[in-house]
């Protein structure tokens, strides 16, 4: 029983065919070619297949497709506005906060949402926001290092490091 | 390929109905949490998908001296909630402990009780207030106390052509405290919990409720450790004594988290310092 999803992503209206038992991420990554969400566990674990639905962080891979009609995703390749990196993606290239990039997609879109919703979080509020996103290669304490500087006003898009 | 028919009904008679239709075919979907990552390995394979999302059940009221939470409420609206958070704080505990956050802004109550696991982080605050689960049908509503409501891992009295509406959860008196135990802090399903709610005068417990999950089939209600504390002056040897027996009422098993053994142990010093807590000694 295959359906037109129509729905904003990243921004812009999209439509695309889905069946009852794809994913969000089945349909991100191999109808519309978004890769940025990763498939690392296919069960709501690891995190790597984060995005956004209407501002809040959600598992695509635990999110049937048909389920976001109408409604807005944004995932990584969204974060970044006329060419210039987000603020939290220049943090985090600067910060070293990732090694392999898997776990990246999703730490990003996680620590977006947790800045949209707490600008001034403490350490402990990091965490514990982010502690449904795995990183393998153990690149933890750079991340939390990076949002901590994104929430401190050093990657303001009107001053600060460029 | 195999046809799957999805559903997404505006309300609940349109609900009901199709679930008549379908019956054991169809899978209701709330937040998809526990049942897309089943989709996603093959473990069930539905003729029929009917989405509940649509249905406009996400809210929580107060109403004649009870909460009545909508089924479809997200943990994650739970959290941020203020009557619950005024009236039910016990249960945002045990909300801030389910999970992760993406996994919070999808999953629903009405999910974590019909997935009706004897892990179910939202559960045990339930019991302990003496919750009621409304369930309605194609033939009307009907009400089945939450200590009525499970019959097994996973297995619930809600029949095939049942949804799960809304919880009742009666303002009873008494502090109630929420303990979980699991491999690490964060993102894990529980090795062992424990909700309990002490009715106290002065020193003395005139009412308690005492609940284990992960400790048998489904959420346990420790009735012999209730009747323990009952009317009696709380101290700590009566609380080990009671914390001891509550494990004893239980039937831990031995799995990819822990042993019975550890659980036994662990369970006793979990429900200890909940009772402990909630008594204020």
């Amino acid at each position: 029983m295959k359906q037109i999803l129509s729905f904003t992503l990243n921004g812009s209206p999209v439509d695309v065919i889905a069946t009852p038992t794809e994913t969000l991420l089945d349909v991100l990554r191999e109808k519309l070619g978004v890769t940025g969400p990763k498939r690392g566990c296919d069960d709501g674990d690891c995190g790597t297949c984060t995005v956004l639905l209407d501002g809040e962080p959600i598992r695509s891979c635990l999110t049937l497709a048909l389920t976001v009609q109408g409604k807005e995703v944004l995932t990584v390749e969204g974060l970044s506005e006329n060419g210039d990196l987000h603020p939290l993606q220049k943090a985090f290239h600067e910060h070293g906060a990732f090694q392999c990039g898997f776990c990246t997609p999703g730490m990003l879109m996680s620590a977006k949402a947790l800045l949209d919703h707490n600008p001034n979080p403490s350490r402990n509020e990091i965490r514990e926001y982010m502690s449904g996103n795995l990183c393998r290669c153990g690149s933890y304490e750079e991340i939390i290092e990076a949002i901590q500087a994104v929430a401190a006003g050093e990657y303001a898009p009107s001053g600060g490091k460029e | 390929m195999r046809e799957v028919s999805y559903f997404a009904p505006t309300e609940v008679g349109e609900a009901v109905k199709l679930l008549d239709q379908h019956g054991e075919k169809a899978a209701v979907l709330a937040g998809g949490t526990d049942l897309v990552a089943q989709l996603n390995y093959y473990e069930i394979k539905p003729a029929a998908l009917v989405y509940l999302g649509e249905l406009g059940l996400d809210y929580v009221r107060e109403e004649d001296g009870k909460l009545v939470i909508g089924a479809g409420t997200t943990i994650a609206h739970l959290l941020n909630n203020d009557l619950i958070a005024q009236k039910f704080g016990v249960l945002a505990e045990a909300a801030a402990t389910h999970a992760s956050p993406a996994v919070r802004t999808s999953a629903t109550i009405g999910g974590n009780l019909g997935t009706a696991s004897p892990a179910g982080d939202m559960i045990p605050s339930l019991m302990i207030m003496d919750a009621d689960v409304v369930l309605a049908s194609s033939k009307g509503q009907r009400t089945v106390p939450i200590q009525e409501f499970f019959t097994g891992p996973g297995e619930t009295v809600r029949a095939p052509e049942e949804l799960i509406l809304e919880i009742h959860v009666p303002l009873l008196e008494g502090k109630a405290v929420f303990k979980k135990l699991g491999r690490r802090k964060a993102q894990v399903c529980s090795i062992v919990s424990t909700a309990v709610r002490l009715e106290m005068d002065g020193g003395v417990c005139k009412d308690a409720r005492i609940v284990l999950g992960s400790m048998a089939p489904t959420p346990l209600r420790c009735v012999k450790a209730e009747a323990m504390v009952k009317g009696k002056a709380i101290d700590a040897a009566l609380v080990a004594e009671c914390a001891a027996q509550a494990v004893a009422e239980s039937t831990p098993i031995d799995d990819q988290r822990a042993t019975a053994w550890y659980r036994a142990k662990a369970g006793t010093a979990l429900v200890d310092r909940a009772l402990a807590q909630a008594a204020g000694i």
